[in-house]
């Protein structure tokens, strides 16, 4: 029996893209109104804002550690404001903190709120920010590292290991964008590649070709959360978390000894399924985010869908893919939504909440009861699983 | 020397042997000498079991390929002149893994598993950084 104490009653978002136009709090105040006008609350009921950190954004970052945001959106309600930062896993300890908040009395209404917008930082400075980000800068960075030449080490270690071949490693970013073609508020709405398109682009870090790698994006999402109780009392269509694992692998990766972080997968999904007193034949949507095509292989495998090594040959079949029998990462994860940093998370969170509440359009999965979703940060410090639900089970 | 652009390796100052001993071309390898890990990459106390008692001793220089992936584009500016290079996870000998490049060999000649030793580049008149090339068995 699981005990849910959050539950996210609104969501607001703005389609991934390139705005070199709009200034980062316009599209804060677009997301945040959204969210509180999707929750039906008035803007006094948010009594906390828990921002993700931006990435590559350090003077956005500073106003919001420093509180600007309640300030600018006149929260007169406003308790406390905090940021937290884990990379690709901030929103997920967003919801960890405002979870002890709404537990504590603190905040019974929180906002959590994320922007980014890479497109007006110069290429030299992002490609910087990505060549240090979760690498070392005595021990990795003088040999030239990079996210890509990170990951084509991995996935490079991850085919030689399985067998997993080229076209099934291709095949993954063609499922992923079939997803986004779905997607309205993805940059890649209605644009699907074929496996010649990702194999026949360019190779940027073997193994990985271009269209295997990330396109970094300019994007916004907000939710609302509160208790389960207070929850069901504002909303018809209520989602609750009900379980949360997770499992620290190492800043490093040359010193990862799960390299392929496989065992933090399933440990950290198993006490997430134990919590929620669920298993995985259960779920019905696996919102898988790893940035590259491999670790949707590695997913599958750690949660015990496929065998070691048979994770690509299931993803080519398409059991993954719109009208598979196992939908996985419905807004086709970062490679099908473009890359918003420490983004991706929160757009993930958001698309459990539409599935859940049946509004996702085009991608949504029929009768979906339950979601589970991963989130990693740095370059795979840590493994993060969280079970969302329409309803406690 | 002086125009090297690329980014040197921020020391610490429990580290500096290793860089010291780079400079000589000796790649050193710090160990606790009280529980006998061998430790990579270096600390301040014995990552195992927290003792300041520790040592160094000099690695043979041989190793393999762990995984490794061939750059080809988006890096800064500054690495630009080398693409493509080979970067590298090589598992040394004593059981140590480092992050490195591949040098002197065409980067296609790389596998997993092949057998590297290592080479020194120096870079600066402070630094000398240790790479790795293939090392067929005779």
């Amino acid at each position: 029996m699981s005990k849910a104490k959050l539950a996210i009653i609104g969501i607001g978002e703005v389609p991934t893209g390139r705005y070199p136009e709009r200034s980062r709090w316009d599209i804060i105040y677009e997301v945040c109104l959204q969210a509180v006008r999707n929750a039906g609350i008035e803007k006094k009921d948010i009594k906390g804002v828990i921002s993700v950190a931006p990435q590559a954004q350090p003077w956005l970052t500073s106003e919001i550690s420093f509180g600007k945001i309640p300030e600018e959106l006149g929260l007169k309600g406003c308790k406390d404001v905090c940021i937290c930062n884990a990379g690709g896993a901030s929103t997920t300890n967003c919801l960890r903190l405002a979870e002890q908040w709404i537990d504590s009395g603190i905040a019974n209404i929180v906002l959590i709120p994320h922007v980014t917008v890479h497109s007006t930082i110069p290429i030299e400075e992002v490609i910087s920010f990505f060549g240090t980000a979760g690498m070392d800068l005595q021990w990795e960075y003088p040999f030239g590292t990079t996210y890509n030449g990170m990951m084509g080490m991995v996935t490079q270690r991850y085919m030689y290991e399985t067998g997993t071949t080229a076209e099934e490693l291709a095949s993954v970013v063609v499922a992923l964008r079939k997803w986004a073609a779905l997607d309205p508020n993805s940059m890649f709405y209605k644009r699907p590649l074929s496996l010649e398109d990702v194999l026949s682009s360019k190779m940027v870090s073997t193994p990985l070709h271009a269209r295997e790698c990330n396109v970094l994006a300019d994007g916004g999402g907000a939710m609302i959360v509160t208790s389960a109780e207070l929850a069901s009392e504002i909303t018809g269509t209520p989602v609750y978390k009900l379980g949360h694992g997770a499992r620290y692998v190492g800043a490093c990766p040359v010193l990862r000894e799960d390299f392929l972080v496989r065992n933090g997968w399933s440990e950290a999904a198993k006490d997430a399924l134990d919590q929620a007193g669920l298993i995985k034949e259960d779920v019905d949507v696996f919102e898988f985010y790893g940035a590259y095509p491999l670790n949707q292989c590695v997913m599958l495998e750690a949660v015990g869908i496929c065998e070691i090594g048979r994770a690509g040959k299931f993803i080519m079949e398409g059991h993954t893919s719109p009208g598979g029998k196992l939908p996985c990462a419905t807004i086709g994860d970062a490679i099908g939504r473009g890359h918003t940093g420490s983004g991706v998370s929160m757009a993930n969170y958001i698309e459990c909440a539409r599935q859940l509440i049946g509004k996702a359009g085009e991608r949504q999965v029929p009768n979906c009861r339950f979601v589970l979703a991963t989130a990693a940060g740095g370059s795979g410090m840590n493994a993060t699983v969280t079970i969302w639900g329409r309803e406690i089970p | 020397m002086s125009e090297y652009k690329k980014p040197l390796p921020v020391v610490q100052p429990w580290s500096k042997p290793f860089w010291e001993a780079a400079k000589r071309h000796r790649l050193m390898i710090q160990t606790c000498n009280d529980c006998g890990l061998k430790i990579f990459y270096p600390r301040k106390y014995c990552p195992d079991c927290w003792s300041a008692n520790l040592g160094w001793f000099e690695a043979s220089g041989r190793g393999k390929v762990f995984s490794y992936s061939i750059t080809m584009a988006g890096v800064e500016e500054r690495f630009a002149e080398d693409l493509p290079f080979v970067l590298a996870l090589v598992d040394l000998e004593e059981g140590i893994r480092m992050m490195t490049n591949i040098v002197e060999c065409k980067p296609d000649e790389v596998s997993i598993g092949m057998d590297v030793k290592v080479t020194f580049r120096d870079v600066t008149d402070e630094f000398s950084l240790p790479m790795f090339k293939l090392n067929p068995k005779k």
